[in-house]
C-alpha cells in the first residue's frame, strides 16, 4: 500500500501537484495492516481531509486495526479487493475490483496489484495520462511501473470499463515538479545545509530515516557517520567530534532521549555544542512506537539532572523540519550548548510533495566564537563575559590545550569547590540563552491580530489548528501562536498572551504538559482551556473543528 | 612532581600518598608522551568517574573527565571527527568493566587508533571502598578484600587479559602502575600501535586495599619478553614456550590464568591496525 501511495504521489508531483502522505502501520515487521492516506493540492501541502474521496482497500480483514485512523463516508468510492466482512457496511459507492486477478492475469503475478491499482487511481483523479506516460518512460523512481505498462494501463481501462467515477482536479497552479520528502529527510537536510558533517544515532522507529539520510549524505561530503552501540554512545561521538570543532548530530526518540540525557547535562555543563532530534512517538516506555504523541516535552525542556539549561525548538511542519534543524546547529554553536529539536512521528514519516523553493531559504551560518589568541598567560575556556559566551579552542588547534569536565569549574576550567564558583557556572550558562528570548521570528502568529481570544499549539497538532481555523473561516475572529522556540520561551508568547481574555491550549499529551510548561514561564489568562489527550491517533480536522468551534463561539 | 615536565598542569592531584595513579602520571607526562615526540595540542584524553579519571586535569594536553563509564564513546567521536589526534581514554575497573562495560567491546572491534588505559584497583575508591567487578573474593577471615559473605558472590572476577583476548583486540598489554619504566614503554607502544590498544594498569589503592593485596601482585608478577620462555605458575601443569605477541593461541593459554594466581605483565597481544 505504501509503494502505491508513493507511486501515486509521485505522478501527481510530477504534475505540479502538492500533498501529503501520512503513513499509518502498526508495530509488526512487516506487512501486517498498512495503510497511507494522500492529499492533492494544486498550492500548498495540504492535510488530507478527513473523509476520502476514493479509498482502496487491498485486506478488508484487517482494516480495523487502522479504521479509527482512517475514515469513511457515505460518498467515498471504495475500490476493495477480496471479501468484506459481514458486518462491515460500505456505501452504496463500493466496487469490488479484482486487482489481484488482473494482476495476474496480465503479469502472471498477482504482485503487481499495486500498478494495476495506480493506474486506476491516476485516471480516476484524474491526472493527465500524456503526462503521466512520459513520466513513466523518464524518471527513474517510476521505473517498476513502466516494466509493468500493461498492468498500469489495464487499471487506466478498469475506470471505463467499470464505469468508475472520475472526480475533478484542477492543473497545479504551478505545474513544475515537486519534491517529495518526508520530516526525517528534511531534518537532516537542514542539518547538513547548518554544516552539520558527523551524525552518530542508533536505530529507533519513528526517529531512523534521519539516520539513513545522514548516511546517505554525508558519504559524499566526507562527513562522519557511524551506527553507535547505543544512545548514550551516540551521544558521547556527539561531544567527541563536537569539541573537536565539527558540528555533529544525533536523532532518537523518547526512550533514546532518556538515555541521551546523562549526557546533555555535561554538554550543558562543559558548553559543548550538540544537537538531538527527538522524533516523539507514543509513550512511556515502548509505548505506542509507531504513532504520533507529543509526550517528550517536559523532558526535553527541563529533564535530566542538576539545572541544566539547553535550548529546545519544535518543528511544526515540513518546512520547518528543515530550516529549525540548520537553526538547531546554529543555536549549538553560538551558544556553546545542547539543543534538542523535537519532531514527532507524523511529521517524521509523512511524505510531502512541496516546491523545493520551500526548502531553500535557510539561516545563514552562524559561528562557534573562537579564541583570538592574544591571551596572556593560560588559556581561559570559560572567559567570564557579558553575554555568557566564551571563546571555544577546538581540540588539536595550536596553543590552545585547555582541561575541562563535569565538573564545576574556574575560568580556565579547573575544577572548584566553592558556591561562588558554583553560582557563577549557573549564571554564566543561564544567562548565554538569555538572548534567544528576543527571537520573535521563531514565534509564528496568525488571524485576527485584534482578537481577544487566542489559540496556543505547537509542533504537528499546530498544522491541524491552522488548517481547521481556515477550514472554518475563523481567521478574523480567532488568532493562533506557534512557538517554534520552545526553550528558552520568546518574550513574544507573553505579549500573545497579554491581549488575550481567553485561551485555548491544544496539545496531543495526555497531561497537559504544554498547558503545565506554559504556566510555569507565562501570567495565562484567568480563561484558559485545555484541549489535551493522549496521541497513537492524529488530531482530526472534524475533531479539532468541534474543539475551535467551541472555543471561538464562548468568545 | 608538577611542573617538571611540559605535559603538566599546576594543579596539585588529589590522589592519597602512595596512589598507584602517580605512576601512571609520571610515565605519560615524563616518559611516554617526551619520547614519542607528540606535541601536546595534539594529544587528547578523555576520561571517566573515579580517581584514576582526575588524570585528565593534571596534564597539558586537550583533556575532558567527563561522565562514568563513557569516555570510549567521546574518544571514539573525536577520533574519527580529527583522526590526527592522539587519543586516550584513562578510566577504572568500575569505568571500563562494569558502568561504561557495554562500549568496550565495540570500541574493540571498530579498532579505531584509540589508547585505552584501564588503572585497575580492584575497588570503588572514590565513593570510599565499594566493590569492583575486579574485587578478588576470598574466604572471610582471611583479612581479605573481599569477604565472600559480600552478596552475590562475585567469582569469578572481570579479569582484564581474558576480556580482551575473548574479543580480539589489536593490542592487549599489561603493567604496573608503581613500575614506571615498564608502564612507559609499554603505553609507548600501546599509542604507536595503529588500532585500539588495550592496556591495564595493575595498581594499588593505599587507602582501601588490603596491604598484601597488591603486595601478592608483585610478587606473584610474571613478566612477559618477546622470544623468552614464559613463567607459568606450577599449578597449571604445562611445559613453558617462548613468549611470542603474536599468537593468540598462547595468549588466551595465559588468559586463563586468574590474576590472583599469576598476573602477567607486557604486552600479551599484538594484531593488526585497521584493516
Amino acid at each position: 500500500m505504501v509503494l502505491l501511495g508513493s507511486l501515486l504521489q509521485r505522478l501527481a508531483a510530477l504534475q505540479g501537484y502538492c500533498g501529503q502522505m501520512p503513513r499509518y502501520y502498526g508495530a509488526q515487521i512487516r506487512g501486517g495492516a498498512t495503510a497511507i492516506r494522500l492529499s492533492f493540492d494544486i498550492e500548498r501541502p495540504s492535510l488530507p481531509h478527513d473523509i476520502p474521496d476514493i479509498l482502496v482497500c487491498f485486506d478488508f480483514s484487517q482494516y480495523h486495526e487502522i479504521e479509527d485512523e482512517l475514515g469513511l463516508g457515505a460518498k467515498s468510492a471504495v475500490l476493495y479487493d477480496g471479501l468484506v466482512p459481514s458486518h462491515f457496511l460500505l456505501p452504496d459507492t463500493s466496487l469490488p475490483v479484482n486487482f489481484d486477478e488482473i494482476s495476474q492475469s496480465i503479469t502472471g503475478s498477482p504482485r503487481n496489484k499495486n500498478i494495476v491499482a495506480l493506474g486506476t487511481l491516476a485516471r480516476m483523479l484524474p491526472l493527465s495520462m500524456d503526462d503521466a506516460r512520459a513520466a513513466i518512460d523518464e524518471d527513474g523512481e517510476l521505473r517498476v511501473v513502466q516494466r509493468n505498462l500493461p498492468a498500469f494501463l489495464a487499471g487506466v481501462e478498469l475506470v471505463d470499463g467499470l464505469s468508475l467515477p472520475v472526480l475533478e482536479l484542477s492543473p497545479a497552479a504551478d505545474q513544475r515538479p515537486r519534491v517529495l520528502l518526508h520530516g526525517n529527510s528534511a531534518v537532516a537536510e537542514g542539518a547538513v545545509r547548518a554544516g552539520c558533517r558527523a551524525f552518530f544515532g542508533y536505530p529507533i522507529t519513528p526517529a531512523s530515516e534521519i539516520m539513513q539520510a545522514m548516511e546517505e549524505a554525508l558519504g559524499p561530503l566526507g562527513g562522519v557517520y557511524l551506527q553507535a552501540e547505543d544512545e548514550i554512545a551516540s551521544a558521547g561521538m556527539v561531544l567527541g567530534a563536537s569539541l573537536t570543532g565539527m558540528r555533529a548530530l544525533t536523532a532518537t526518540s523518547g526512550p533514546g532521549l532518556d538515555l541521551m540525557t546523562e549526557m546533555l547535562g555535561l554538554a550543558s555543563a562543559a558548553e559543548i555544542p550538540m544537537v538531538i532530534v527527538d522524533v516523539q512517538r507514543g509513550g512511556p516506555s515502548t509505548g505506542i512506537p509507531s504513532k504520533s504523541e507529543q509526550s517528550d516535552l517536559g523532558h526535553a525542556v527541563c529533564g535530566g539532572h542538576g539545572d541544566a539549561p539547553r535550548a529546545v525548538l519544535a518543528a511544526w511542519d515540513i518546512e520547518s523540519c528543515c530550516r529549525l534543524a540548520s537553526e538547531s546547529v546554529n543555536i549549538a554553536e553560538e551558544f556553546q550548548t545542547p539543543v534538542i529539536l523535537l519532531s514527532d512521528q507524523w511529521l517524521g514519516q509523512t511524505v510531502i510533495a512541496v516546491h523545493e523553493d520551500m526548502l531553500k531559504a535557510g539561516p545563514a551560518l552562524r559561528q562557534r566564537k573562537r579564541p583570538l589568541g592574544d591571551h596572556q598567560g593560560p588559556y581561559q575556556r570559560y572567559a567570564w563575559s557579558d553575554d555568557g559566551i566564551s571563546p571555544m579552542a577546538n581540540v588539536g588547534d595550536k596553543g590552545f590545550t585547555y582541561q575541562t569536565s563535569g565538573l564545576t569549574h574556574d575560568e580556565e576550567g579547573r575544577p572548584a569547590f566553592d558556591f561562588q564558583a558554583h553560582q557563577r557556572c549557573h549564571e554564566k550558562r543561564h544567562r548565554k540563552l538569555e538572548t534567544l528570548k528576543d527571537r520573535h521570528d521563531l514565534v509564528k502568529v496568525m488571524g485576527a491580530e485584534d482578537s481577544r481570544a487566542g489559540i496556543i499549539a505547537w509542533g504537528s497538532t499546530a498544522q491541524v489548528v491552522i488548517e481547521v481555523m481556515y477550514d472554518l473561516d475563523l481567521q478574523k475572529q480567532v488568532k493562533i501562536c506557534l512557538p517554534e522556540l520552545l526553550c528558552p520561551l520568546p518574550n513574544k508568547v507573553q505579549e500573545f498572551m497579554d491581549n488575550l481574555d481567553t485561551l485555548l491550549v491544544v496539545e496531543l499529551d495526555f497531561s497537559g504538559q504544554f498547558h503545565a510548561y506554559l504556566r510555569s514561564c507565562l501570567e495565562l489568562p484567568a480563561r484558559t482551556r485545555i484541549y489535551a489527550r493522549a496521541g497513537g491517533r492524529p488530531f482530526s480536522r472534524t475533531e479539532l473543528a468541534g474543539v475551535l468551534t467551541e472555543f471561538a463561539d464562548a468568545g | 612532581m608538577q611542573g617538571n615536565s611540559k605535559f603538566t598542569t599546576d594543579l596539585k592531584p588529589v590522589w592519597c600518598r602512595g596512589c598507584g595513579n602517580f605512576g601512571l602520571y609520571a610515565a605519560l607526562t615524563r616518559n611516554v608522551f617526551p619520547s614519542l615526540g607528540l606535541e601536546k595540542d595534539k594529544i587528547f584524553v578523555v576520561s571517566g568517574i573515579g580517581c584514576a579519571s582526575r588524570i585528565p586535569g593534571y596534564m597539558d594536553t586537550y583533556g575532558l573527565n567527563g561522565l562514568h563509564g563513557r569516555s570510549l564513546a567521546i574518544a571514539q567521536g573525536a577520533k574519527l571527527a580529527r583522526p590526527e589526534l592522539t587519543v586516550l581514554a584513562v578510566g577504572g575497573d568500575g569505568d571500563f568493566f562494569s558502568i561504561g562495560a557495554g562500549h568496550l567491546p565495540h570500541a574493540v572491534r571498530r579498532n579505531f587508533d584509540i589508547t585505552c588505559i584501564m588503572v585497575n584497583n580492584f575497588v570503588y575508591a572514590l565513593t570510599k571502598g565499594q566493590t569492583s567487578p575486579t574485587t578478588p573474593s576470598a574466604p572471610p577471615g582471611d583479612s581479605t578484600f573481599l569477604p565472600s559473605r559480600s552478596y552475590p558472590p562475585v567469582n569469578p572476577l572481570l579479569d582484564m587479559l581474558s576480556y580482551s583476548v575473548s574479543t580480539e583486540a589489536s593490542f592487549i598489554a599489561q603493567s604496573l602502575s608503581t613500575d614506571i619504566p615498564h608502564l612507559s614503554r609499554i603505553l609507548t607502544e600501546a599509542i604507536a600501535h595503529p588500532g585500539f590498544s588495550l592496556v591495564g594498569v595493575l595498581s594499588p589503592c593505599v587507602t582501601f586495599n588490603p596491604p598484601h593485596l597488591f603486595a601478592s601482585i608483585k610478587d606473584n608478577a610474571s613478566y612477559l619478553v618477546e622470544g623468552e620462555p614464559v613463567k607459568l605458575p606450577e599449578t597449571t601443569g604445562r611445559n613453558s614456550w617462548l613468549h611470542d605477541p603474536g599468537d593468540m593461541a598462547h595468549a588466551m593459554a595465559l588468559a586463563r590464568i586468574p590474576i590472583t594466581e599469576m598476573p602477567f605483565l607486557g604486552v600479551l597481544y599484538r594484531g593488526a591496525g585497521p584493516q
